[in-house]
């Protein structure tokens, strides 16, 4: 049954991984028309249970995308220059929304991983009744 | 009776396999984005191992070359066909599915057989089932 554990606490921390990605992908995209927003970049990182023998994921340092903000010309603006530039976001929606799909798949495929292991253990259990 | 003993040894071995590859493919799943992560999985089921096949090399002395090891090493998985993305990861969701689909049928399998041959003992005594 420890097996199962183990199977069970890996699934979980991905899981909770996953939707923590979810998460600032849900932020880059409602500060997609944000002036200056730096999009948040989720790092994933092997939890390590015993020297290179990993148990799961658990979440690197979140990272801000350094690439250069968008220069848009609007002179109405009122944070625009002189030459009627402001910085917006480098928020891409197209880019998050792939994002967001894939870590929907992710945690989907997890979710399965998940069940299929609390299906094995009950099966076991099941071998006690009779 | 006693000869059933086997296949009850051979279906908990079976079992215990699934549930150690499950683990495995557990954590593939998991860090199908990690960056670098290479998948793992466990050789194939060999009955001959659990069985206690007579056949098998005896160690009388301890020169003797020692047999293989009842436990199957944890293997990286055959690279054929899998290539890793630009991150370094090597973990295809379809292919974890797939195993994911076999581990869980190898499990029925062996659950299966150990209740069956519960059921065959309990009617040898004439309890039914």
């Amino acid at each position: 049954m420890n097996e199962f554990s183990q199977a069970l606490s890996a699934t979980a921390s991905a899981m909770k991984a996953q939707s923590q990605r979810i998460r600032h992908i849900t932020e880059n995209i409602a500060n997609a028309d944000t002036p200056g927003y730096r999009r948040k970049i989720t790092t994933f990182d092997m939890a390590l249970s015993a020297p290179g023998e990993s148990n799961g994921v658990r979440l690197g340092p979140t990272i801000l995308d350094q690439s250069e903000l968008a220069q848009i010309y609007d002179p109405a603006h009122p944070m625009a220059d002189e030459a009627g530039y402001f910085t917006g976001s480098n928020v891409n929606l197209v880019i998050e929304l792939a994002d967001a799909r894939e870590a929907q798949r992710s945690y989907e495929a997890n979710l399965k991983m998940f069940d299929q292991t609390r299906q094995m253990a009950r099966g076991l259990m099941e071998l006690l009744r009779k | 009776m006693l000869g059933n003993l086997d296949i009850v040894k051979m279906a908990s071995a079976l079992a215990e396999h699934a549930a150690n590859r499950q683990v495995l493919i557990s954590r593939n799943v998991a860090n199908a984005d990690t960056p670098g992560y290479r998948a793992v999985d466990l050789g194939a089921f060999d009955p001959d191992e659990t069985s206690g096949n007579r056949l098998q090399l005896q160690q009388s002395r301890a020169f003797h070359l020692p047999s293989r090891s009842a436990v199957p090493q944890l293997s990286p998985v055959a690279q054929d066909g899998v290539e890793s993305s630009p991150n370094g990861n090597s973990v295809s969701i379809e292919a974890e599915m797939v195993r994911a689909v076999e581990i869980k049928r190898q499990h029925d399998l062996a659950l299966s057989i150990y209740s069956s041959t519960m059921g065959i003992l309990r009617s040898s005594l004439g309890r039914g089932r």
